[in-house]
């Protein structure tokens, strides 16, 4: 688990990893630099052996160097691969923790008040959480470039001061010139990723409305709107991929220009004998390496950028506030009232319930059921008035007391990879006659059947095999397994036939009916609404009727929600 | 319906039916290709240009030659660097240009093959299979289309044309170049076997921690009513972790990898200059040749190394391109000859049965009758068989006894286009497309102006709320953009087929996910649109089967009772007794 406290800012993010990370990092940077700066002696070693053996035709010479080549390759091999596991190791458990820490924050116990899309979020913990490890990376192969260039300037000055400074002062020089088209080249591929990415989301957003698409035979329109943003995408795609051609022509061409100048001046230098063959050699070929790791540090100002956006994305997530206010009270009885309360859709609305009642909630206005449902959750405070459990105000209560008192389930349904039974009862808490009970009180019976495997058959991520009734029942049989003295559900058979749903309220009443166990049934269900002991009709904001579901189909507006 | 362990996926390409495919595709880009082609070699050949004359200015010196041979050694890498970047650039603009509208062509193929396929058979497959298809796999090919295709080919022609350079210094040292292939070879063949698993391993502990998260982040409400969301927590961590051990065990593999390429450099390397020195000391070939030789080799370090470390990629991109190919190649469906009749006429459906499984069937011995305008309802209980009967009626389920037509014409004999716009099907899955509220509506009719598009919204009442959205027709929906309620989404549903204007419509519970408050608006939008045309609805709301001219009653997969409301009540049987149920009388 991760304890450390939220870093205020971007930076603070970034530097946090380096820092309880920084004894592996350094290991990783030094071995890293070792197997960079071998690297850069290759050519120079190469230069030696041509001037030492293949020159002379010494055998002992060839020996001895030969062997010093085998041996800058041993150190260089190991170097990058210890180096490189270490760091890697450091940047994956970072990317590890820094998801954890996202989902953490988004699967608080009081919630998050983002809003973000779980989309969003998503790529939160996965993209940008890979972007925050690897400025590790980043860092450590700067370190390691950044030694090698040092190394080759110094071995440059000591085999020729005038060819030293033409190549310290050219090849950066080259580097920065090739530069000149990357801003249009990141114009372009940004163009492109983006259209790419736009006619992807429209391809899998008319595929997962295929259904829908196939009922009405839109699917020649459908094919049409697909078919122009694929050829915004090949058209941008071209103009990305040309550029990228480009670039890779002119550092080519560049670099080649370059190569010409040192042969040029190194090859007189060498026929004035002011250098050996050798040395030639190994200037030029540190000229054509000494690109690589300078290209290196080149790309750290850009890898900063991007890592910095995502790391302040992060942040402004982890610093959003918890969705559900708390306190440190707990609630003397179980007794769920609404005082004077204004929020969207109420207008000083009161309402109370009896223990042991189950209280029918007709409401008219959609707006104002879902204002109370997440009044209720305690995600939306009241704009005036009190919510309050057991006389205390539900964001005075901690949120142990008011998870042990009160449940309110959603109508939106969600439903969880695992079996049918760890989906109704997610704790383990029931033997398989309770469950039976429950299956049966919510009419559930057929989905169990569906599969020979009965209780224990597969459930895939949010049972999408499952018709939207199957859902509601597995839901609802789900709720009415934890003993809670307080459920409120809301809209718990809307997809569900007639005859089910008559069923279902017997099995509710049959469930929650018995002891001091409360029940708040939103709905306009007359099923439903029938097994209620009291119902209330609540319309514009505030209850204007009161009575048994009998009692109040006299009530003309009544009978006209719930009637029809 | 019940969850199944083994999918029937869709088909994917052999390799030589993707290339075949691939090839296809990108042929009838000629030009662009043989430009590329042409490029390609010149770009290969001018980079063998430097190095052999470094070669020769080895020599030159050693020989104590003019300065101006010198000079013209350097003028001629001077020159080849500018013709090897011509024709880079070139080579890979070129190349863009005869891949990108071959791949632009495949994925639309595609698409159109995947709105063409049947819904069972993208059921039978899942969903996730074919979303994946249009979308990573698209992304993926088209993306790696950009630089690792060039990088690739860049390399494999200056890997190709460095081997000839060296053989052209002389034969000798070209055998001693080769000679580190087999080590290289050695190194692929130790690593592949042992990462490819891991590789498949990782993509999966990707792919469930993922899961793990998209279940906690959209159910985080549920999780944190049912005190859930700390069990939630650890699987994320664990899968993450998972998924992390992996990952890592791969690279140390991929590391140990790099040893072995490693390995073969210095071999190499050393065999170059072995054979250069034995060579040089028998007089056979300069100092400069040698030199020329161990720089081609070094050179080679590079590319190799990128070609390995795109190998990978490589081989993700050809595997997601044979399962785009996969799609592709599917045959296209049977589509009906007959033309589509012109007059209205009765949707009948004789002695139809279907069973999903064979032996179970769901649907048995129906016959139904829709007369053009006359308004039908279904009820019973859940499993009755009421949806297979619309899906039948609607013809997009073949039923698998008795037979289906419009206005004395078979289902089968009828072009899908044709029998959608004479019948339509709104079903309990609603979907808000992306786009434009306008985009929803003129999914059925893309030529429709706004003046249609406004009097099917109102028709079906939602011209007050869609008016009153902060850009009207112009708002975006669906996807991230402004949120409408599944009511609000059925409401845009029904207004295509106000705006479509079929003969007969299928309404499967289409108000069933609206919640109860937003049901009696859908339901008058519902009825509005049965108006005028014939209609077969499921209804699970009785209201809705209170106004029909006539109910079918079903149950175990049969019509048990049928009539008008009145007669069916007055009957007493098993729609007298949904009804109380339904009033809660």
């Amino acid at each position: 688990m991760v304890t450390s406290p939220i870093p205020p800012t971007a930076w603070a993010l970034l530097l946090r990893g380096l820092m309880r990370n920084r004894w592996p990092m350094a290991a990783s940077f030094a071995l890293l630099s070792l197997w960079q700066v071998c690297e850069t002696m290759v050519p120079v070693m190469i230069g030696v052996i041509i001037d030492r053996a293949v020159t002379t035709g010494e055998v002992r010479e060839l020996v001895i160097t030969g062997l010093g080549l085998v041996l800058l390759f041993t150190v260089l091999s190991y170097g990058y691969r210890f180096g490189a596991r270490i760091g890697f190791g450091v940047v994956q458990r970072e990317m590890h923790e820094v998801r954890v820490e996202i989902a953490a924050h988004a699967l608080h116990r009081r919630g998050a008040r983002s809003n973000l899309m779980p989309g969003e979020t998503l790529s939160l913990a996965t993209a940008d959480a890979e972007m925050v490890g690897l400025v590790l990376r980043s860092i450590a192969f700067t370190v390691a470039a950044f030694f090698s260039v040092v190394v080759a300037a110094v071995l440059l000055f000591s085999i020729d001061v005038v060819l030293g400074l033409v190549v310290v002062i050219g090849v950066p020089l080259v580097l920065l010139l090739a530069q000149v088209v990357t801003p249009a080249i990141s114009r372009r591929t940004e163009h492109q990723q983006a259209t790419i990415a736009e006619a992807t989301g429209v391809a899998t957003d008319l595929i997962k409305g295929l259904r829908v698409l196939k009922g009405i035979g839109a699917e020649a329109v459908a094919g049409s709107r697909y078919r122009r943003l694929s050829q915004h995408a090949r058209t941008a795609s071209i103009a990305s991929t040309s550029s990228y051609g480009l670039m890779t022509g002119l550092t080519a061409g560049l670099s080649g220009l370059f190569l010409a100048v040192v042969a040029l001046i190194a090859g007189h230098r060498a026929l004035s004998g002011e250098i050996t063959v050798g040395e030639l050699v190994a200037v030029v070929g540190l000229t054509q390496y000494l690109a690589e790791p300078l290209g290196m540090l080149g790309d750290i100002s850009a890898h900063a950028a991007r890592s910095h956006a995502s790391a302040r994305r992060i942040v402004t997530f982890l610093h959003t506030p918890p969705l559900v206010e708390a306190g440190g009270s707990s609630a003397g009885s179980h007794e769920l009232t609404l005082r004077g309360v204004h929020a969207p859709g109420m207008d000083g609305l009161d309402l109370t319930s009896a223990p042991g009642e189950i209280l029918g909630l007709a409401v008219a206005d959609p707006t104002t059921a879902g204002s109370l449902v997440r009044l209720l959750a305690g995600e939306l405070p009241p704009g005036a008035g009190v919510v309050a459990l057991g006389g205390v105000p539900l964001a005075e209560l901690t949120t142990d007391s008011r998870h042990a008192q009160l449940l309110v389930s959603p109508h939106h349904v969600d439903l969880f990879e695992g079996t049918l039974r760890s989906n109704v009862d997610p704790l383990s808490a029931l033997d398989d006659a309770a469950l039976q009970t429950l299956l049966e009180a919510s009419s559930a019976v057929d989905v169990a059947a569906l599969d020979p495997a009965g209780l224990d058959q597969p459930v895939s991520a949010d049972a999408s095999t499952w018709s939207g009734g199957q859902r509601q029942r597995i839901a609802l049989a789900r709720a009415l397994a934890v003993d809670i003295p307080l459920l409120v559900l809301h809209d718990p058979t809307t997809a569900v036939d007639a005859v089910t749903e008559h069923r279902i309220a017997a099995g509710i009443r049959a469930m929650r009916g018995t002891g001091r166990r409360t029940t708040w049934l939103v709905t306009s269900s007359p099923a439903l609404l029938a097994q209620a002991d009291r119902v209330v009709l609540v319309r514009e904001g505030r209850v204007v009727a009161e009575g048994s579901h009998h009692d109040l189909a006299h009530d003309a507006a009544y009978a006209e929600l719930v009637l029809r | 319906m019940s969850a199944t362990t083994e999918r029937d996926i869709l088909p994917i390409a052999t390799r030589a039916e993707t290339s075949a495919l691939a090839w296809r595709l990108v042929k009838s880009h000629r030009l662009p290709l043989i430009l590329s082609t042409i490029s390609f070699v010149i770009a290969g050949l001018a980079a063998l240009v430097a190095p052999w004359m470094l070669g020769s200015i080895v020599d030159l010196v050693r020989e104590d030659a003019a300065p101006a041979d010198i000079n013209r050694a350097a003028v001629i890498i001077a020159v080849a660097a500018l013709v090897g970047a011509l024709a880079t650039w070139v080579s890979v603009a070129c190349l863009a240009r005869a891949g990108e509208p071959a791949l632009a062509q495949l994925r639309e193929d595609v698409l159109d093959k995947a709105l063409a396929l049947d819904s069972a058979r993208v059921e039978a497959a899942g969903t996730g299979d074919l979303l994946s298809r249009v979308g990573d796999d698209a992304r993926s090919v088209a993306e790696s289309l950009t630089e690792i295709i060039p990088t690739l080919v860049n390399s494999l022609v200056l890997v190709g044309f460095t081997a000839v350079g060296l053989f052209a210094l002389d034969w000798r040292l070209g055998i001693a170049g080769l000679c580190a292939v087999p080590f290289y070879v050695l190194g692929l063949r130790w690593y592949l076997p042992r990462s490819g698993p891991f590789y498949a391993r990782e993509r999966v502990a990707q792919g469930e921690r993922a899961q793990a998260l998209v279940s906690g982040l959209q159910g985080a409400a549920t999780l944190r009513a049912y005190s859930l969301e700390g069990g939630q927590l650890e699987v994320i961590t664990r899968r993450s972790d998972e998924a992390r051990g992996i990952t890592v065990t791969v690279f140390a593999l991929l590391t140990r990898f790099f040893a072995r390429s490693n390995r073969a450099e210095v071999i190499g390397l050393c065999l170059v200059l072995g054979t250069g020195f034995w060579l040089v000391r028998a007089d056979e070939v300069t100092v400069g040749a040698v030199t020329a030789a161990a720089l081609y080799f070094h050179r080679l370090f590079n590319p190799i190394g990128a070609l390995l470390f795109i190998f990978d990629q490589v081989q993700s991109t050809g595997a997601s391109l044979a399962r785009l190919a996969g799609v592709a190649q599917m045959p296209p469906a049977p589509a009906g000859t007959a033309t589509t009749p012109g007059e209205p006429g009765p949707l009948v459906l004789s002695a139809v049965g279907h069973a999903y499984v064979e032996g179970r069937p769901v649907l048995s011995d129906v016959t139904v009758t829709i007369a053009p305008g006359e308004r039908v309802a279904v009820v019973g209980a859940t499993g009755a068989g009421k949806t297979t009967l619309g899906a039948i009626a609607a013809g997009v389920l073949p039923p698998t006894a008795g037979a289906a037509t419009l206005a004395g014409v078979s289902y089968d004999d009828l072009a899908p286009a044709g029998l959608r716009s004479r019948v339509a099907l709104i079903s309990q899955d609603f979907h808000v497309f992306s786009g434009t509220v306008r985009d929803a509506v003129t999914l059925v009719d893309e030529a429709a102006d706004d003046v249609s598009v406004r009097a099917a919204l109102a028709g079906v009442s939602a011209l007050g709320w869609v008016d009153a959205l902060p850009d009207g027709l112009d708002t975006r929906v669906g996807g991230g953009a402004h949120h409408l309620t599944p009511a609000q989404a059925q409401q845009l549903a029904l207004a295509r087929i106000e705006l479509a204007d079929p003969w007969f419509v299928v309404l499967d519970e289409a108000t069933a996910e609206a919640g109860s408050s937003g049901a009696r608006d859908l339901e008058q939008a519902a009825l509005a649109v049965t108006r005028g045309r014939g209609s077969l609805v499921v209804a699970h709301r009785l209201t809705q089967s209170e106004s029909a001219d006539r109910v079918l009653v079903m149950h175990e997969g049969r019509i048990v009772e049928q009539g008008s409301h009145d007669e069916l009540l007055h009957a007493g049987g098993r729609y007298a007794e949904l009804w109380a149920a339904w009033s809660g009388a």
